[in-house]
Formats: structure tokens, sequence, C-alpha cells
């Protein structure tokens, strides 16, 4: 090709995209993952709040799970948008996802807990005597939601997620990676075919998993928007992960001039668009209508989000998932400049744990119809803790992103670090933004 | 662009560019390689001497319904929204029906050119100019029916926050409100994007003009355009700048509409979904229509190789998407109408189904649910007739589910004593028909004075206007259309070369 010269070669030569060298990253990560989960074990065996110490494992498993989807959603998104720009930064967002494979495993203290017959302790209805003798009124209304709400359905509910999001991460993994090897165009037609029902099954599996295991939590409570939000919040956790690996493995010296400036833009483009934005309008949406109408089926879920020490979290949802990544990131610079994603990626991915921290943790206080005003409710609750001070969160968090990212890079190590054959690669090496 | 002999362009064939083999771009103009074409074949709808036979027949059709919408609107000025079959309590059926049907219509010009523009897709040029213009159109449309349904039309001024001395303000805190500023900006922004993407088209029509009365129209409203380099730099970063603007409009203005009814504590009216739900349904209303009056235009004026089979095959998968998504907010809603436990919210959700608007329900469900699922297989995306026939099951689906929500949810509410059942008159019905024939008016005659397709910004999707086209270099090679880049190698290739 004549023009090749206005361009940079990039550097594919395998030093640069064989990632055999991190396999000493990755096994330091995977040690301290475990390490960090099995300290969090022994101290939460002991503990006396069970209830609190399987909450704390949900939300960290959560967000494990929602940096995978949020990867798989950008791979599966780029194939049945056909886009060449992503190419190059596929092979990393595969390996996010990849973890989708292992994932699953992290339910299984629920149904340990459940074999206990304790799994109460995490979701109230598990139990409906307890429900009944605390408040009739609302177990009423759990009770009206037993077709749905009930534990075999539940179980069988869980296990057809994870064959879905196993399923979907098995093929687009297989066939990118056998890609590399044979590169077969046709692989390119057959993951753009399968990626169309991939959204539906995708679009409603998180949406049902979110119902269950988070809106869950509080079981009389209902809101239509809620598996978009937790949609929202796996873009903010996948695309700001997605760009933290592509960063990092450039600084350990991979992948030189195959990711680029343009790439990383576009990444922070999705983060800014999905993660940021359109994460605050489904947040605002689902906020201003039920204080606005402000019915007591609704408005009690986000009263106990406002009581104590979770007012302050919400507010800090408000600025550091909305406020101030919006303003940092809005910039051209902030997201070519390495050091402003980087900033922007970490910031995005520690808000995008709050926000789990902040939909998994707070309870409604049983009776809250009995105080006479909103300033007497808020004066019962105001020691309401949002026990950041409990080593349990940091440990879980550490376990959890050690695992993922010792299984991610030994994902990366087993194959190239891009998408080599990838019929749309040259288009995606040269792209640029106007 | 006479600067490159016509012996030195790959000629593209007309092939079905429906196909695209991974890393081989499919064309988005068909049989034409030269620049000069694609102006020729745009201006001459603007410059013939007469329009064709159908833009007559249909505008004299338009021109009537107007006719009778004025009648209409006359007649309810002077007799009272009593003219309307509205009373206690339905107070809202065709009138605002009506105003969200033309309001989402209005969704899919500023969505093609914003936010498609934003993920670069280039054959959004085929369809962004009459996709604005209908936004523009439709917006005139909706925006006439909340002026007129206010009873007292000579206070409609008070919608908007004027200064006066009685110290009557509107009530800032009511949705109602913030659909005036919602739409309003939408309605000015969507303005102001489609005039600035039309300069450079005009000054073009100005320079081919004949006539001094053209030359004078067009010479005025291209504000002195000469296509230099330092306009086409300003021309780029308003566009960008304006399409980054659009995009939060995109979704805000049905998300105020859809404030209306969700922040009430009406059953069927109060769920969190509504916002995205109703921004889903109005670009899936918005891109039907397009495509509806896509596929007459294309043929009437003679543009099938710059609107392709491509462009309408995009549409009908865009078309799908949303229709899932709408498909999927009516089941969420459903089922959290049941799971809540609510009995008012079950109620209202079963007595859609199955009360006495049942059947406007079920015509809902099946034009956008269940029809465009066979949008699915691509032998009806790429069929015009079955393509043609599915969106305007769209358009009438979305109509009724406006329908159903405003109606149904207000005609049986809380308490059965205070049921009721709504007919619409002949007045409400005609002005219906009315809005119809001026938004066709308007569209046909933007179709007869302005260039339908946006003539720049589609030049700049074809190969030729690649630098690196490899017809500059190797003379004549036909290359199917697609640039050389993307064919199917391996990176080092890539590199080596």
């Amino acid at each position: 090709m004549s023009h090749a010269a206005a361009y940079d070669a990039p550097d594919l030569s395998d030093r640069s995209i064989i990632g055999t060298g991190l396999s000493a990253t990755a096994r330091l990560a995977l040690l301290v993952g475990f390490v960090c989960l099995a300290v969090a074990v022994a101290i939460g065996w002991r503990s006396e709040d069970p209830g609190h110490v399987a909450k704390v494992w949900l939300q960290n498993w959560l967000f494990g799970l929602a940096i995978a989807l949020g990867g798989l959603f950008f791979v599966f998104i780029q194939h049945l948008t056909h886009a060449g720009w992503s190419v190059a930064v596929r092979r990393p967002a595969e390996a996010l996802m990849s973890n989708l494979l292992w994932l699953w495993a992290g339910f299984i203290p629920f149904v340990v807990l459940h074999l206990q017959g304790r799994l109460s302790i995490v979701w109230p209805w598990f139990d409906m005597a307890a429900i009944r003798s605390a408040d009739p009124a609302e177990a009423a209304l759990v009770e009206a939601k037993a077709g749905y709400l009930n534990p075999q359905f539940f179980f069988i509910r869980a296990a057809a997620y994870f064959v879905v999001w196993a399923a979907l991460a098995f093929f687009f993994w297989r066939n990118s990676v056998a890609q590399d090897s044979d590169g077969s165009v046709a692989r390119s037609s057959r993951m753009e075919r399968v990626a169309a029902p991939a959204t539906l099954l995708f679009g409603l599996s998180i949406t049902f998993a979110s119902v269950d295991w988070i809106m869950g939590l509080s079981p009389a409570w209902f809101s239509t928007i809620f598996g978009v939000y937790f949609f929202a919040g796996c873009c903010a956790a996948g695309f700001s992960a997605l760009a933290l690996v592509c960063l990092r493995l450039q600084a350990a010296g991979y992948l030189k001039g195959v990711i680029t400036a343009e790439h990383y833009q576009d990444i922070g483009k999705l983060i800014f668009a999905f993660g940021i934005v359109f994460w605050a309008y489904i947040a605002f949406s689902q906020y201003m209508l039920i204080w606005y109408a402000n019915i007591p089926e609704e408005n009690t879920w986000y009263l106990a989000r406002q009581l104590g020490e979770w007012k302050w979290v919400s507010a800090a949802l408000l600025l550091g998932h909305f406020c101030i990544p919006f303003l940092f990131l809005i910039s051209r610079w902030t997201k070519r400049y390495k050091v402003g994603l980087t900033i922007g990626a970490i910031w995005m991915l520690a808000f995008a744990w709050l926000d789990l921290y902040y939909l998994v943790h707070p309870h409604i206080p049983h009776g809250l119809g009995k105080h006479e005003n909103y300033a007497a409710l808020a004066a019962a609750h105001a020691d309401e803790s949002a026990h950041f001070g409990d080593p349990l969160n940091w440990l879980m968090l550490a376990g959890v992103l050690g695992l993922i990212s010792g299984f991610t890079l030994m994902r990366l190590r087993e194959h190239p670090l891009v998408c080599r054959r990838d019929p749309r690669l040259d288009e995606s090496l040269h792209f640029h933004n106007i | 662009m006479s600067a490159i002999p016509r012996q030195d362009m790959g000629f593209v064939e007309a092939v079905d560019n429906t196909a695209e083999t991974p890393g081989r771009r499919a064309p988005l103009v068909l049989n034409m390689t030269r620049f000069g074409e694609v102006t020729h074949q745009v201006a001459r709808v603007n410059e013939a001497a007469r329009p064709p036979l159908a833009w007559t027949v249909a505008f004299l059709i338009s021109l009537a319904l107007v006719g009778f919408l004025g009648f209409c609107i006359t007649y309810l000025f002077f007799a009272g929204v009593g003219v309307w079959n509205l009373n206690n309590p339905i107070m809202w059926a065709f009138d605002i029906t009506n105003f969200v049907f033309w309001v989402g219509i209005g969704h899919a010009g500023t969505l093609i050119s914003a936010i498609l523009f934003l993920f670069r897709q280039k054959w959004r040029t085929g369809i962004n100019r009459f996709a604005e213009a209908m936004t523009i159109f439709a917006v005139i449309c909706a925006g006439m029916f909340p002026g007129i349904h206010v009873g007292r039309v000579w206070l409609a001024y008070w919608l908007f926050p004027i200064p006066n001395s009685m110290e009557m303000w509107p009530q800032f805190r009511s949705p109602l409100l913030w659909d005036v500023f919602a739409v309003s900006t939408y309605f000015t922004v969507s303005l102001i994007f489609w005039y600035i993407g039309l300069v450079p088209d005009l000054a073009t029509l100005r320079d081919r003009a004949k006539g001094t009365i053209r030359q004078l129209a067009y010479g005025l409203f291209s504000l002195g355009w000469r296509g230099s380099n330092r306009h086409w730099h300003r021309y780029e970063v308003a566009y960008l700048l304006l399409a980054a603007l659009s995009t939060p409009l995109v979704l805000s203005v049905h998300s105020v509409v859809s404030f209306d009814f969700a922040v009430s504590q009406l059953p069927g009216w109060h769920t969190t979904i509504f916002p995205p739900y109703f921004v889903a349904g109005a670009i899936f209303s918005g891109f039907a229509m397009v495509t509806t009056l896509a596929i007459p235009a294309r043929q009437l004026f003679g543009l099938k190789d710059l609107i392709t089979l491509r462009h309408l095959d995009n549409m009908n998968k865009i078309i799908l998407v949303t229709g899932c998504m709408v498909g999927y907010a009516y089941g969420m809603e459903f089922f959290i109408a049941w799971y809540s436990g609510a009995p008012y919210e079950k109620f209202a959700f079963m007595n859609r189904a199955l009360g006495q608007y049942a059947w406007a329900y079920w015509i809902m469900v099946s034009c956008n649910v269940i029809t465009p699922q066979l949008f699915w297989f691509k032998k009806v995306r790429t069929s015009i007739p079955l393509m043609f026939i599915l969106c305007l099951a769209v358009n009438i689906g979305m109509w009724f589910e406006r329908f159903v929500i405003i109606v149904s949810s207000l005609a049986n509410d809380f308490l059965p004593s205070a049921w009721d059942k709504y007919q619409p008159t002949w007045v409400e019905i005609g002005t219906m028909f009315g809005s119809f024939g001026l938004f066709g008016m308007l569209f046909l005659l933007f179709c007869r004075w302005l260039p339908m397709v946006a003539i720049a910004e589609i030049k700049a999707t074809m190969p030729q206007a690649n630098p690196h086209w490899e017809g500059y270099a190797a003379h004549g090679a036909a290359s199917g259309g697609a640039t050389a880049h993307g064919a199917a190698h391996s990176p080092e290739g890539g590199a080596k070369s």
C-alpha cells in the first residue's frame, strides 16, 4: 500500500504482543486475592453479625461481576455494530469478560447459607415468619411476590444467569483467540450474528439478576428502572477497568503503537457517556420520580439512604459519580493523556464500588411510619453507620480485585494481547478522532 | 473535483451493499464516482421546472387537510374545548396523545445527526437532512397541541414565565412548565443544527441557480458561504459542538414529556422506567416515520443511489433494537405492577390488557413489539414493501401507545364510581388528521425547495474522498468501492506495507 509511509507502523513483534512476561504479576495478584479473602473469611467467621459479613461479600462479588459484565457488554456491542476502532483494545476487554467463567463460584457461599437455612440474613424474604412478626403490613406485600421470590425459582434463575454469562463469555473468547491462529473472517461474521441475540440475553439476565440480588434485599420495594440502573453501573465499572488494563499493559511495555491516544480517548468517551452521564440520567430519573410522587410504597428505599451516615454516601455519589468526573473527563485532553485517564478510570471504578455499597448495605428500618415527621425519623436514626471502618470491606475488595486482575492477566498471558488477525485490525490501528 | 479525470476513478458497481465482509466497508453511495454526480443527483430535484405529479397530488391532499385543521381549530376557538369529548376524569386524550406522538416523531432527526455523528456512523449522511427536517416539522405539529388545548387560548402566553403586574407566574414545580422549556429548547437547537448543516448545500444551489429570484433566495440563506478552508474549519467545529449539545437534548425532551405523567401518583403513569422508555419509544417511532417517508421519497426523486438499501437496512435494525427496548419496558411495567403487590398497580395493567381499551392495548403490543420482530430476518429488513408495512404499523402502534397510557389510566383510576369512558368527536379526529396534513405539507415543501440529502457530507463518505484512496495511485483499479485499508490480512502484512 503506497500510503503506508504516512503512518507509524506499530510494533506487532512478539515482544510487544505476547504477554508471557505477565505470569509473575498474575501469580502475585492471585496470591494477594486469595490471602485477603482467606483473612476476610477468618475474621468474618467469628463475626457476631454474619448478615453483615455476607452482605460485604455480596457487594464486593457484585463489583467483580459488574466489571466482567461491563467487559462482556463492550465486546458484543463492538461486534453488533461492526466497530472498527475498538479491535486494538478488544482483547483486554475479552479477558475481563472471561472472569464470568469463574465468578459464579462467588455465589457458592449463598448456596451454603441456604443449605444451613440462614440465607434470610442476606435476603429477608427467605424467612417469611420473621417478616410477619416484625411487620405484618410488609409481610403482606412480600407474600404477594411469592410466585417470584421463592427459593427454588431464585436458585434456578441464578443458575440460568451464570450459564448465559459463561456461555457468552466462552463463545466470544474462544472465537476471538481462534482467529489469532486461523485468521478466519467467518469467525467475525459469526460473532456479529451471535451479538444480536446476546444483547437480548444480556439485557434480560442482568435486569433480573439485579432484581434478585439487589432489589430483593428490600423485598417490599420495587422500581421498574432498576435493571437499567445496574446496567449503567456495569458500564462504569467495566469500561474503567478496561481503560486501566490497557494503561497498565502499555506501562509494562506491551502494545506499543497498537493502542494509541485515539483508543484512550474513545474508551474515555464511553466511560463519560455511559458510566457518568447515562448513570446520572437513570439515577436522577429514579430518584426524582420517587421523590416527587412521594408514595410510601416507594420512598422508603430512599429514606433509608438518607439516614445517619448514608446521607453522606448519597451526596458523595452525586458528586463523585457524576459532578466531578463529568467536569474532569469532558475534556479531550484528560481522556488522551495517560495520567488523566488513569485518574479518571480509578476514580470511576472507586465510585462504581461505592454505588454498589450504597445499593447493598442500607436496610429499611421497620416502622418508618410511626414517626411524627421526617425530622423525628432522622433524629431516631441519626447514628445509622455505613461501616466504612470495617476492615472486611477492604479485605474483600482487595480479594475480589486480586482475583479479577490475576485471572485477567492469566488469560492475557496465554494469547496475543491484540486480536492480531481480526480483519478490522488495520482500521483500528489507523483511525483518528477528528 | 473536475481535476480528477473520470477514467481514474474506480467504478462502484450496482451491488447489493447490505452485505459487508468484515474488513471491507460496504459502499454507501452507489453508481456514482464523481462528486459532481452527487451534487447533480440531489440538486436536480430542486431545479426541476415542475415537481413530479405524485408530489402535486400529495401536496393538494396535505393542503386540504391543513384547511380542515384550520377549520377544526377555528371551531374549537369559537365554541371552546367542549367540542372535544374531554370531561372529568378524562381531561387529556387526543390532544396530548397527538402532542406526545409528534414530539416522539421529532426524535429521529436529532438522534441521526447528533448521536450517530458522535458514534461515527457514516451512513447517517444519506438520511440526516430530511430526518432533521422531519424533526422540525414534527415539533411544530407537537407544539400546536398544548397551545390549543388550554381552553382560553388568548392566555396561552401564560405558559411562559413573563413578568407581569399581577405577579402571576407559572408553577415552576410542574413538569408541564418544564415541557415548555424542553420542547422550545429542542426546537431551537434542532433548527440551528439543521440550518448550519444546510449552509454549504444552499451555497451549492445558489451557485447553480438560474434566475434572479432563486439566486437571491439561496444566496441570502447561504450567508456568503464560499467554501474556503476557514469556512469549513469553523463549520466542522460548530457541527461537533452542536452535536454534543443536541445529544443530551435527545434524551431530555422526551424524558421531560414522560415526567408529565410519571411524577403523578396515578397507577399506569407513575413508574420509574418512564424517562428512558419514552426516549426509546420516541426514537423507535421517529425512525419508523423516517423510513416510511424515505421509501417513497427515494423512489420519486431518484435518490436510490444515495439512500441505499443499506441505509434502510440499518434504519430497520435500529427500529428492531428500540422496539425491543419498548417491549422490555412494557414487560417491566407489567412485571413490577405484579411484583409491587399494590392492588391499584395490578389493576391498572390488567385493565389495560383486558379492560375497555384492550383493543387499543393489543394494537399497541402487536404493532410495537410483535411485528417488528420480523426485522430479525434480513429478507424482511431489505424488502421495501415489507418494511414499509412494518414501519406504518409502528407509526400506528406508537400513536396507540400514548393513547393507551393517557386514556386507560385516566378512565379507570382508584374509585370505580369516578370511572368513565371516552370517545373522540369529529373535531378531535379532524385535528389529528389535520396535523398529519400540516406535517405533510411542510415536508413536501422541503423536498421541493431544499436539498433532501446532505450533499457536502455524503461526499465525505465516498472512497474517493479519502486522500489515501488507492484509485489515485493505481489508475482505475476497481476495489468494489471499499477502501483497501480494510482488506483482510494479518497485521504483520499491514506493518510491512
